[in-house]
């Protein structure tokens, strides 16, 4: 029988950036001392700073740190932490992992590895949701991996077809087969890359959905074995299969249709005993929903959800886990006005999305109103090549989605990062694009209008000057708007 | 540092900061950059864009593929190399037609932003 965890005094945290940051913040308020498990290259941040204490668990490399289990463990109980609390990515879905936290005496702050397992598993988990009635893409999940027979598959459900890695995630391994003369090809290659990336070659096929929706339920199993949903967000902006723009709630649902989904979701979590945050995700096309999969962890998106719920759902996964957060009914909150998260990465819009890194100059989030901001660094601190190059959330809430656009365009545009490039631009770009502002846009919307690095506007003539007295200034001499309107550098601004 | 600058009677502010021979600016919701090195002009994108005859690291990351030889013939476009830098994959290509002159980079190294990798002998016209 499983021991229910006391009050924990003390929580380690397996992650970094902004995500660290957000636990050490629910800890504090929860009256928790932090231990914060970091890299070598991780010394000059946020969490580092925040942390009650800090311990070293390996080099940069993520395979020697982030992701060594053995090292976060060790960390953990040498920081004399009760619990372990994953963030997203690294070890947050991996079974293995919440299972040696609590061979070794510790809570893992999140599901069960047995949830992890039959959840998290792409191919597992449709079969689980085929036994609870869920409506999937069509597709071939199957153990026959030979190359021949997944053509064959592929021809039966018709092209296009999608080839996933069945342990994977982020786009790797993930291939879009257009007709049958390609199909060979792609297979071998999403193979080759589920292999390298995931250690296991083993792939899934399914319909390519062209002009599909991804709407995702944020789902929350307590203490007692309660699950309920915590409505929907739209995460449909995605570049290389990754997401950088989320809202909550959907912009696309009837009432109807959010009431089956959000059952279909509850559905699946409970027939997986699910316990703490999780997501169940799906595809909406023409009227239709279907699974897609369910992410077994907090998400990076979660903060659209708490600001139109009033929630705090990193709280609630910490009291979770100490055995005290049960759902209570007459809290049950309906979703009050529109919230909007966009992800800013460390890189050169106008260069196609290069990463930009380097020590970070002045950084300045506006305050104000209805905004929230999440960042692991500060001036002084260097963003390195070796991790994910998403550096901040910038978070918005207002009453309803055209406001919350606006304040979200005027938001990014006050905010001020020095150091490195960012993708603000872009960001400004997406968001004022009429389809995104008719809250139209499907899975594909990035690749129809967004194909092509976007193009960097010319300075206009108060930006030169600016610019040029800028400089005149930095270096020490007298400024004034005639000097800088004849300097010899107001035309050598360049994106770098 | 705050800037200011006033132009036909009317004051523009705006934020610069001079960072490792960079300013940055920031002003009416614009950020952008200009190399404050004297008397350069800007230093070329490295690997992007223009008529380079040098592929050019656009970031400070690892050469994770290299997919030409010296000797080979390359047309304009053509993929290059792959690097990987925040968990991401990049292919960088060939910005002129020509003949790969040297490739001076490995498998696996670690390079810096602006370190030449490839360079190509331009085809005659």
């Amino acid at each position: 029988m499983t021991k229910m965890p006391g009050k924990f005094t003390r929580i380690a945290i397996a992650n970094r950036g902004e995500v660290a940051v957000r636990i050490i913040k629910a800890c504090e308020e929860l009256g928790i001392e932090t231990v914060l498990l970091h890299s070598e290259a991780d010394i000059h941040s946020r969490a580092f700073r925040m942390a009650t204490k800090t311990i070293c668990i390996g080099p940069a490399p993520t395979a020697e740190s982030y992701l060594n289990i053995e090292a976060n463990i060790n960390g953990a109980l040498a920081g004399g932490a009760q619990a372990i609390h994953p963030g997203f990515g690294f070890l947050s879905e991996n079974a293995d992992f919440a299972e040696a936290v609590t061979k070794a005496g510790l809570t893992f702050i999140g599901p069960s590895a047995e949830a992890i397992r039959s959840l998290g598993d792409k191919v597992h988990c449709k079969e689980l949701a085929k036994k609870a009635g869920l409506p999937l893409v069509p597709g071939y999940q199957g153990e026959n991996q030979q190359v021949a027979n997944l053509i064959t598959e592929a021809e039966r459900i018709g092209y296009p077809v999608i080839v996933k890695a069945a342990a994977g995630g982020g786009g790797r391994g993930m291939k879009l087969i257009k007709s049958s003369a390609e199909a060979a090809e792609l297979i071998e290659s999403a193979q080759r890359e589920a292999q390298s990336a995931f250690g296991s070659p083993k792939v899934f096929l399914e319909k390519y959905l062209d002009r599909a929706k991804h709407i995702e339920f944020q789902i929350f199993g307590d203490s007692i074995g309660n699950v309920a949903h915590f409505f929907d967000r739209e995460c449909s902006v995605q570049r290389r299969h990754q997401k950088i723009i989320e809202e909550a709630t959907s912009p696309s649902l009837t009432d109807d249709l959010r009431r089956r989904m959000g059952e279909a979701a509850c559905a699946i979590a409970t027939l997986g005993k699910y316990k703490g945050a999780g997501t169940v995700e799906f595809l909406l096309q023409d009227g239709e929903f279907y699974l897609l999969e369910v992410n077994t962890r907090l998400q990076v998106e979660h903060p659209v959800t708490e600001e139109v719920l009033g929630v705090d759902l990193v709280k609630m996964q910490i009291m979770t886990a100490q055995g005290e957060y049960i759902h209570d009914p007459k809290m049950i909150r309906i979703p009050r006005g529109h919230s909007i998260e966009c992800r800013i990465y460390a890189e050169n819009p106008f260069l196609g999305g290069v990463p930009s890194t380097g020590l970070l100059g002045h950084v300045e989030w506006p305050e104000g109103p209805g905004r929230r901001y999440e960042y692991g660094f500060d001036s002084g601190d260097t963003i390195t090549p070796y991790y994910d190059p998403m550096i901040a959330k910038v978070i918005v809430w207002d009453e309803n989605r055209p406001r919350a656009i606006q304040k979200m365009i005027r938001v990014l545009k006050d905010s001020v990062v020095f150091g490195v490039h960012t993708n603000i631009p872009y960001l400004i770009e997406i968001l004022s694009h009429k389809e995104f502002v008719m809250g139209t846009m499907t899975t594909r919307f990035i690749e129809t209008y967004f194909a092509d690095p976007i193009k960097e506007p010319e300075l206009n003539e108060v930006e030169k000057k600016l610019a040029a007295a800028a400089l005149a200034q930095a270096r020490g001499a007298q400024t004034s708007g005639t000097q800088a309107s004849t300097s010899p550098w107001a035309s050598y601004w360049r994106g770098i | 540092m705050d800037v200011k600058v006033r132009i036909d009677g009317v004051d523009h502010k705006g934020q610069a900061q001079l960072l490792q021979g960079t300013l940055w600016v920031h002003v009416n919701g614009r950020t952008f950059t200009m190399d404050a090195g004297a008397g350069r002009k800007s230093r070329k994108k490295a690997g992007a864009g223009g008529s380079s005859d040098t592929v050019s690291a656009p970031m400070p990351g690892k050469v994770t593929k290299i997919l030409v030889q010296t000797g080979a013939e390359l047309k304009a476009g053509q993929a290059v190399l792959v690097m990987e830098a925040m968990k991401m994959e990049y292919t960088l290509k060939a910005d002129i037609a020509g003949t790969v002159d040297s490739v001076s980079c490995a498998v696996g190294e670690q390079v810096a932003l602006g370190k030449a990798l490839v360079k190509i002998k331009p085809s005659a016209e």
